[in-house]
C-alpha cells in the first residue's frame, strides 16, 4: 500500500503526517501564526505565471516552421500557408491568430522553445499532464507537483496566503503538497457570503473556530490558508479592478484567470507563483489552418497574453509567463484533418527577463528519419531544463535537486530563456 | 440473514486481533449503520440511522445489493417531473439538429458574437434539458431507497466518463446515462463495458465513430460534402486511436496494465467501423462493414483472425473484461471508493477473487468489498472526503430536502468543483481528497451549508422539523444534529463554537438553522 502524504494518524489532538513526517511541514505548522503579518511591499519581487495548455498543443501551428517543405507536405489541408504566417525569422513564425504578440516577440519580451517536452515516451494526456506537473516523468509516485517543491524549499520568501495561487477550481497537481497554496475559482466570490458585513464577519470567524478545533489533515492546513486568505482579501477589495493601458481581456475562464492574476500582482499580496490552465488543444478531427477551432483558440491565447502584458505595464519587468503542455501532436495531419498524440510541442516564455525575440532550443528538423519513433517531432530539450532554469535565474532557486528529484538540471543545457 | 450478523459482530470484534498494535474501539451497531449509511448511500436522512441499525446493517447492505427488490415509488413521481425522460434519443436529435441550425443561420446571418447566449425558443429549451439532466442526476442520489445503485451510477458514469459538452454528445449523454450506464450500473462487467463501446455517445466523444482502415471509402457519398464549403466534415481517412488508448488504460487494464503502443493501434484496428448514424436519423451505434479494417490483428499476444467484422471487437472486449489486470484496477477503484483513497491490499484481493469466482458480477464485486475486514476497519471509518456531489446529497439527504426539477443543486455541485457531466478528460472526476479540498472549495462549502439550512436554495424546500426542533435549549439541539446528522460523531470544539454562536440568538427557528449549517459546513461532515 503506497501512504499519501496527505494520510494522516490523529496522535494525541497533533496531525502527524506520514512520509517521514515532513519537518518543513511541521515548522510551518509550528509557525503557522507568523504568516499572519502583512507582506512586505518589495519593489523587485520575481514572479512566475505558468499556463498550461492542456490536452498538447500542436506546437506545429502554433510555432510554424514554414520554412520547411515536409511541413506542407505532411499537412496537405492543415498546415498554415506561408502567406498568412507571421514570419519570426526566416524558418519559424507565428501563426497568424497570434499576431498580437509578435510586438512583444520585437521588444524581446517573448521568446519560444521547440522541440521541448518529456523524456517519457507515453501519448496518454492523463499521464503525460501528471508527469509535467509531478515534474518527474516515468514516475507516478510522485506525491507533490514541483511548484510546490520550489515553494517548500525556497525558505527565504516570505510566506503569505497569496504566495502559491492557482485560478481554477482544483487545485492543480502541479501545486500539490505541503507548501501552502490556493485555488480560487473567482477573487470576488472567495469568502463567506452573508447579507451584511458583520453578519459575514461572524460566520467566518465562527466556521474559523470550527476548523481550527477540529479539523485534521488537509481539512485543516487547507481551511487556514483559507481564512488567511479571506483577511488579505478584504483589504485588496477585487471588486474595484479596472485593468490598465486599455488592456482588453477576453471573455472567458482564461481571460479571466489572468486578469486576476494581474490584479494579485499589482495588488502586491505577496504573490510569487500563479497558474491557470486552458483547454481545448486535443485537436484530432477539424484541426483547422490560418483559420478554424485551433486557430480560436490560438487567438484567445494571443489575445489573453498581450492584454496581461499591457495591463500589467512596467510590472512585467518582474514577471515570467511560462506556457506548457503536455507533449505535442502527429507530423503528419490524420484521417480526420487533425493531429493525433505526438511527442515535443513549444512553449511560449513571456516577460521582462525574458531573453526574447529567439526561437530557443535544437531543432532536430521535420526529416522522418529524425522524428521520434519515425512520427513526432522528437524531445531535444527536457522541459525539465526550461524550468529549472526560470526557477534558478529568475525566481533564484539556489539548489534544484529536490524541486526536480532524479534529475540534475545542468546549466550547460538550459534553452536561455532569461537573460543572464 | 441471521448468520451475517453474526458474521459481522465477529469480524468488528476480532478485528483488532488479526491486525495487532493498533486499538480501535469495535464499531457499535449504529456506528456500523452509520459507516454503510456514509459508503453505500449518499448519506443518513434523519432517523435513518437508528433504522438501518435496528434492521440489522448487514441486511439492510444485502437489500442494497438487489435494488430491483426495493421499492422506490417516490423517486418514481418525481422523475415523472423531468421533461428530458420523455425525450428519447430521436426527439434529442431532432432538438440538437434544430439547435445548431438555429446556429449555423445566426452565423450566416453575421452574428458573429457567437458566444453570446442564444435566447430562441429551441436554444432555450436545449439549456434547460442540459440542466435537467444534471440535476436529475441530484435528484436520483438524493431520494431514491436504492441508494448503492444510484453510488454505482454515479461511479460508473466517472469510469466510463463522456463530456456532454462535445457537440453531438450533448444529445447523446441523456440516452447514454439511461440505457447504457443505468441498465448494466450493477450487473456484469462485461455487459456494461460493451454498452458502453457501442454507446454513440462514447463513440462520439472518443472519436472512434470515424476511425475507417487506411484507404477505406464510404460506399454512398456524405452529405456534409453538398453542404458547400463552409464547415465541411471531410471523409474519415485513417484509424483514430482515442478509444482504443482510453479503453486500456482507463476502462480495463489500467496504465500499469501490460500493453504497449503496438497493442493501441492493434485495438484501434480491430474497432474500425464501430460507428453511429447521423444525429438526423437518431445517432443510434452502426457498424460499418466498409469501415473496418480487413487484415489481421494482434493484441497483447492473442491473435484475432481477419475476417470477422464487428464480432472481434466483441471478443475483444470480452478478453478484456475478465483479465487479470482488469480485475485490478476496476477493483482496485471500487475501494478506492467505498474503503480508503488508498486501497487495502486486502480489499483489492478480495475484489479480484469475487471478480474470478463469479465473472465479473459486479453485485458479488461489492458484496465482497463489504464483507471484508477492511471495510469496517477502524481506520477507515470517516477516512474519506466527500466529493462535492457527495457533499451536497449528502447534506440535502440529511435536512430531508426535496429538491425539485430546477436545477439549482445541481448548480451547487457545479460550483463545488463538479459539474456532472463536464468533466473533460476521459478518466472523469477524481476519487481522491486532494482533488476536492482545497481552501476555495472548502469556503464554497461552507456557504452552500449555510444556503442550504437557511432555506436559501430555492427548489431544494427542507424540512429542518425532522432533524431537530425548534427550541431555545441549545444542548438539546445540538445533541440532536449530532445524533442525527454526524452519527454522534460531532467534536467537542465543534459543540462548543455551535453553543457559543446561538447563546445569542434569540429566535428558536434562526438558531437552529445556524446550527445545522455550521454542523453541515464544519469539518466531520466533510468527511465519510
Amino acid at each position: 500500500m503506497t501512504i499519501s502524504r496527505r494520510v494522516f494518524v490523529k496522535s494525541g489532538g497533533i496531525a502527524l503526517f506520514s512520509v517521514g513526517l515532513d519537518p518543513l511541514f511541521l515548522a510551518r505548522a509550528a509557525l503557522g501564526l507568523d504568516r499572519l503579518s502583512p507582506p512586505s511591499t518589495a519593489l523587485h519581487r520575481p514572479i512566475l505565471v505558468c499556463l498550461f495548455q492542456r490536452g498538447a498543443v500542436d506546437g506545429l501551428n502554433m510555432i510554424v516552421p514554414h520554412g520547411d517543405a515536409l511541413y506542407y507536405r505532411e499537412r496537405p489541408r492543415i498546415a498554415v500557408p506561408g502567406s498568412d504566417v507571421v514570419d519570426l525569422d526566416g524558418y519559424f513564425g507565428l501563426h497568424p491568430r497570434l499576431a498580437a504578440l509578435k510586438p512583444l516577440w520585437d521588444s524581446k519580451r517573448l521568446a519560444a522553445i521547440h522541440a521541448i517536452g518529456s523524456p517519457d515516451a507515453t501519448r496518454s494526456h492523463f499521464d503525460a499532464q501528471d508527469y509535467m506537473e509531478s515534474g518527474t516523468p516515468g514516475v507516478k509516485a510522485t506525491p507533490d507537483g514541483w511548484l510546490n517543491r520550489y515553494c517548500q524549499h525556497d525558505r527565504e520568501h516570505e510566506e503569505t496566503p497569496f504566495r502559491a495561487v492557482a485560478f481554477g477550481p482544483e487545485l492543480p497537481r502541479i501545486l500539490a503538497g505541503t507548501a501552502p497554496s490556493l485555488a480560487i475559482a473567482d477573487l470576488q466570490a472567495f469568502g463567506l457570503r452573508a447579507p451584511r458585513p458583520a453578519a459575514r464577519d461572524r460566520l467566518t470567524r465562527a466556521f474559523e473556530d470550527l476548523y481550527a478545533g477540529s479539523a485534521t489533515g488537509l481539512l485543516s492546513t487547507s481551511s487556514q490558508e483559507a481564512f488567511q486568505a479571506v483577511q488579505t482579501l478584504q483589504r485588496v477589495d477585487p471588486t474595484r479592478y479596472q485593468p490598465a493601458n486599455g488592456a482588453d481581456y477576453p471573455r472567458g475562464r482564461l481571460g479571466k484567470a489572468m486578469l486576476q492574476i494581474a490584479q494579485l500582482i499589482k495588488a502586491d499580496v505577496g504573490l510569487q507563483v500563479a497558474f491557470a490552465d486552458v483547454t481545448g488543444w486535443d485537436t484530432h478531427v477539424n484541426q483547422g489552418a490560418s483559420e478554424g477551432q485551433l486557430a480560436a483558440r490560438l487567438a484567445e491565447l494571443g489575445q489573453t497574453l498581450t492584454a496581461f502584458a499591457q495591463d500589467l505595464g512596467d510590472k512585467l519587468d518582474d514577471v515570467v509567463l511560462l506556457t506548457m503542455s503536455e507533449f505535442g501532436r502527429t507530423v503528419r495531419e490524420n484521417g480526420n484533418s487533425g493531429t493525433d498524440h505526438g511527442h515535443a510541442t513549444a512553449m511560449l516564455v513571456l516577460g521582462g527577463p525574458v531573453n526574447g525575440g529567439r526561437v530557443l532550443g535544437h531543432w532536430p528538423g521535420l526529416d522522418p528519419a529524425n522524428r521520434f519513433e519515425g512520427r513526432d517531432v522528437a524531445v531535444t530539450t527536457d522541459f525539465r531544463d526550461l524550468f529549472a532554469e526560470v526557477l534558478a535565474r529568475h525566481l533564484g532557486a539556489s539548489d534544484l535537486s529536490p524541486i526536480f528529484p532524479g534529475f540534475t538540471p545542468d546549466p550547460m543545457r538550459f534553452p536561455g530563456a532569461i537573460s543572464a | 440473514m441471521k448468520t451475517r450478523v453474526l458474521g459481522l459482530t465477529t469480524i468488528v470484534t476480532l478485528w483488532p486481533l488479526t491486525v495487532g498494535a493498533q486499538q480501535p474501539a469495535p464499531l457499535t451497531p449504529r456506528d456500523s449503520a452509520a459507516h454503510a449509511l456514509n459508503r453505500l448511500a449518499y448519506g443518513p436522512r434523519p432517523g435513518e440511522i437508528e433504522r438501518v441499525a435496528r434492521a440489522g446493517v448487514l441486511r439492510w447492505i444485502d437489500g442494497q445489493l438487489t435494488p430491483d427488490k426495493i421499492d422506490d415509488k417516490d423517486l418514481a413521481r418525481r422523475e415523472r417531473e423531468f421533461d428530458v425522460l420523455k425525450y428519447d434519443r430521436g426527439d434529442l436529435a431532432t432538438l440538437y439538429t434544430e439547435v445548431q441550425r438555429a446556429r449555423q443561420e445566426r452565423k450566416r446571418m453575421g452574428d458573429t458574437a457567437a458566444d453570446k447566449p442564444d435566447d430562441s425558443p429551441v436554444a432555450v429549451k436545449g439549456r434547460r434539458f442540459a440542466a435537467q439532466v444534471q440535476q436529475l442526476a441530484v435528484v436520483r442520489a438524493a431520494l431514491s431507497e436504492r441508494q448503492l445503485y444510484e453510488v454505482m451510477v454515479d461511479f460508473w458514469t466517472n469510469h466510463f466518463n463522456v463530456y456532454v459538452a462535445k457537440g453531438a454528445d450533448r444529445f447523446l449523454t441523456p440516452d447514454y446515462i439511461e440505457h447504457t450506464i443505468r441498465p448494466h450500473a450493477m450487473g456484469r462487467f462485461e455487459d456494461l463495458l460493451i454498452a458502453t463501446a457501442q454507446g454513440p455517445a462514447m463513440l462520439f466523444y472518443l472519436d472512434n465513430w470515424e476511425s475507417v482502415a487506411p484507404g477505406a471509402s464510404p460506399p454512398f457519398p456524405l452529405s456534409a460534402r453538398r453542404r458547400g464549403r463552409q464547415g465541411v466534415r471531410t471523409a474519415p481517412q485513417g484509424i483514430n486511436e482515442n478509444y482504443a488508448r482510453e479503453l486500456l488504460e482507463l476502462h480495463t487494464l489500467g496504465v500499469d496494465g501490460g500493453y504497449d503502443q503496438h497493442d493501441v493501434i492493434e485495438v484501434a484496428r480491430i474497432f474500425t467501423g464501430w460507428s453511429i448514424r447521423r444525429p438526423q436519423q437518431g445517432g443510434d451505434f452502426e457498424f460499418h462493414d466498409w469501415a473496418h479494417d480487413t487484415g489481421d490483428k494482434q493484441v497483447l499476444g492473442v491473435e484475432f483472425e481477419r475476417g470477422h467484422g464487428m464480432d472481434e471487437g466483441i471478443r475483444l472486449l470480452k478478453l478484456l473484461a475478465n483479465h487479470p489486470a482488469t480485475m485490478h484496477h476496476v477493483g482496485r477503484q471500487l475501494c478506492q471508493r467505498f474503503v480508503n483513497d488508498d486501497p487495502p491490499d486486502g480489499c483489492v484481493d478480495d475484489a479480484v477473487a469475487a471478480w474470478q469466482r463469479t465473472h465479473g458480477d459486479i453485485r458479488e464485486v461489492l458484496r465482497a468489498i463489504f464483507h471484508g475486514p477492511d471495510f469496517w476497519a477502524a481506520a477507515n471509518v470517516r477516512a474519506k472526503v466527500k466529493t462535492p456531489l457527495e457533499f451536497v446529497v449528502s447534506a440535502a439527504r440529511a435536512v430531508a430536502a426535496d429538491p425539485d426539477t430546477t436545477p439549482r443543486l445541481a448548480q451547487v455541485v457545479a460550483r463545488l468543483g463538479e459539474p456532472l457531466y463536464l468533466h473533460v478528460a476521459p478518466d472523469g472526476y477524481p476519487e481522491r481528497e486532494d482533488a476536492w479540498v482545497n481552501s476555495g472549495a472548502l469556503l464554497d462549502r461552507m456557504n452552500a451549508a449555510v444556503a442550504l439550512a437557511a432555506g436559501r436554495l430555492p427548489g431544494a424546500v427542507v424540512a429542518l422539523d425532522s432533524v431537530a426542533p425548534d427550541t431555545v435549549d441549545v444542548q438539546h439541539l445540538i445533541a440532536a444534529i449530532d445524533d442525527g446528522i454526524l452519527g454522534g460523531a460531532m467534536s467537542q470544539n465543534t459543540k462548543r463554537v455551535i453553543s457559543e454562536q446561538l447563546s445569542d440568538v434569540r429566535d428558536p427557528v434562526l438558531a437552529r438553522a445556524l446550527a445545522i449549517g455550521l454542523a453541515i459546513g464544519g469539518p466531520e461532515f466533510q468527511k465519510q
